[in-house]
């Protein structure tokens, strides 16, 4: 008797263990993408403009979920220390619902990544930045977004175009239509700027001098927070599922054990 | 007289180099040794089919040679007038002497101003060479350039943007968690249907409150052992 005693207590242990690491991992997530959602580098304009900002939406899921696992977790304490068949019961019922959703938010950051790609920025710059004819609110919205997204990235992040200031030449553009190619080859932000936000040498930026310009391209600025935003929305969830998988099994395993 | 000098593009470090209406020449420093001062050197820039029938003697600002007709009345045009003053010799090593042929936005459209250089109407071949005048009279002039090709823009609705595929990592994380969750749902089926019937009735565990287990101190255990002793 008192061997197996000892062996309920361990196994008791060990499922309160388990739920107070989900329990803490759930705050843990719904910091980490509260973070994510208050976009810090300002790229979700970009994101919005393409109509694929799906990301936002599982950091989104995720910040309910982690809440709703430091709840659960709770309830799992509990149920686990009184051995109360319902309680465990209803804890099992509402992890699993909790771990639906928390799956289809890491499947949806995952996925989601995946579509980033160069080309699809570069086809959206070309397509908005500085475009002049809006056909409705919601493109003016998007326009106006994606605009000062750029403006501001080409500024702060000293880069130019996607793969470089050449995009602008390679391609056209509805910044062309607005911007004869002799006075603008490239925007105006993609030159050096002195502190007063005006270029240190204009002729030196047109022609392309190296010093005067910027000659790398934005790509991995953008893509940089994008991927820490979507990989760690998909892996953190992906570890905190496989952790409360065996969390779940092993409280199964205990409430089909609990004496009627 | 022909000097053995041939316009070249200026060097390809420079990321303007060609764009769709301009492109960048090197200055033509230390070529027009034998000329004297007060002569004025021209550009010349032509469509290839107008070189072999170029009149030096036609003079710049004619309608024959005025920006503003290339490259349908005027084959070809002058302009970027300068004396040799600005082309000093030699040149200063490490400063950039260049030419941006196609930058004066301002003239492009203006009659008054047939010598602008005005950006070009599209994006080539075209042929270049720097001429002397005194004058109206030629005095020297340097090779024709090889054919120069502008950029030209592709549209881009053409960028392909779908078919990036799937990564292995996106493809791992599905299936792991698919799995995972199906044996869950399988275990939590094979719990309600064994809470229903009820076989495994289970009693390995008991409940966690403390047991007590009484002990019988009954009158006669004691005086058994004390009527023993």
């Amino acid at each position: 008797m008192a061997k197996s005693g000892d062996s309920i207590h361990i196994f008791q242990g060990l499922l309160v263990f388990g739920n107070v690491v989900i329990g803490m991992c759930g705050i843990a997530l719904t910091a980490e993408c509260i973070f994510f959602v208050t976009d810090p580098h300002g790229l979700y304009s970009l994101l919005e403009a393409t109509e694929n900002d799906d990301i936002y939406a599982a950091a989104w899921i995720g910040i309910f979920v982690g809440f709703a696992l430091f709840a659960l977790s709770i309830l799992g304490i509990i149920g686990v220390i009184k051995s109360n068949r319902t309680l465990l019961l209803v804890y099992i019922i509402l992890m699993l619902i909790t771990y639906a959703f928390e799956m289809a938010s890491c499947i949806t950051a995952a996925t989601h990544r995946d579509f980033l790609t160069p080309n699809l920025f570069l086809k959206q710059m070309l397509e908005r930045y500085e475009k002049s004819e809006t056909v409705n609110n919601n493109d003016k919205w998007m326009t106006e977004g994606v605009t000062k997204t750029w403006d501001k990235l080409m500024l702060q992040k000293q880069c130019c175009g996607v793969r470089g200031p050449s995009d602008w030449q390679e391609y056209t553009s509805a910044f062309r239509i607005m911007h004869s190619d002799a006075d603008f080859p490239w925007p105006r932000n993609c030159c050096v700027m002195d502190a007063q936000g005006s270029p240190i040498n204009l002729d030196g930026c047109k022609l392309g001098i190296p010093g005067y310009y910027n000659s790398n391209g934005c790509y991995d600025a953008i893509s940089g927070p994008m991927n820490t935003h979507a990989w760690g929305v998909a892996w953190f969830g992906f570890a905190i599922l496989c952790w409360t998988f065996c969390v779940l099994l092993g409280t199964m395993f205990y409430w089909s054990r609990i004496e009627y | 007289d022909k000097l053995p000098y041939t316009p070249t593009l200026a060097s390809t470090t420079l990321g303007g180099l060609t764009t769709a209406s301009t492109f960048v020449l090197e200055q033509p420093r230390c070529v027009f040794t034998e000329v004297q001062g007060g002569a004025v050197i021209w550009l010349v820039v032509a469509i290839p089919k107008a070189v072999d029938t170029f009149n030096d003697t036609v003079g710049p600002g004619t309608p024959e040679r005025a920006f503003q007709g290339f490259p349908t009345s005027a084959p070809a045009y002058m302009t970027l007038n300068t004396t040799l003053l600005n082309y000093p010799c030699p040149k200063p090593p490490g400063e950039i002497t260049v030419l941006r042929v196609g930058s004066e936005t301002s003239c492009a459209k203006d009659e008054r101003r047939p010598t602008c250089n005005g950006p070009l109407p599209g994006p080539g071949p075209y042929r270049v060479k720097f001429l002397a005048l005194k004058g109206s009279r030629p005095v020297a002039e340097t090779n024709w350039s090889d054919p120069i090709m502008l950029r030209t823009a592709r549209p881009f609705s053409g960028i392909p943007v779908m078919g990036s595929g799937r990564s292995a990592g996106m493809i791992a994380l599905t299936s792991i968690l698919s799995i995972l969750f199906a044996i869950l749902l399988a275990g939590l089926v094979a719990l309600l249907v064994f809470w229903g019937s009820d076989v495994c009735g289970g009693s390995t565990f008991s409940k966690s409150e403390p047991v007590t287990v009484r002990r019988y101190n009954t009158h006669h255990v004691q005086d058994q052992g004390a009527a023993q002793l």
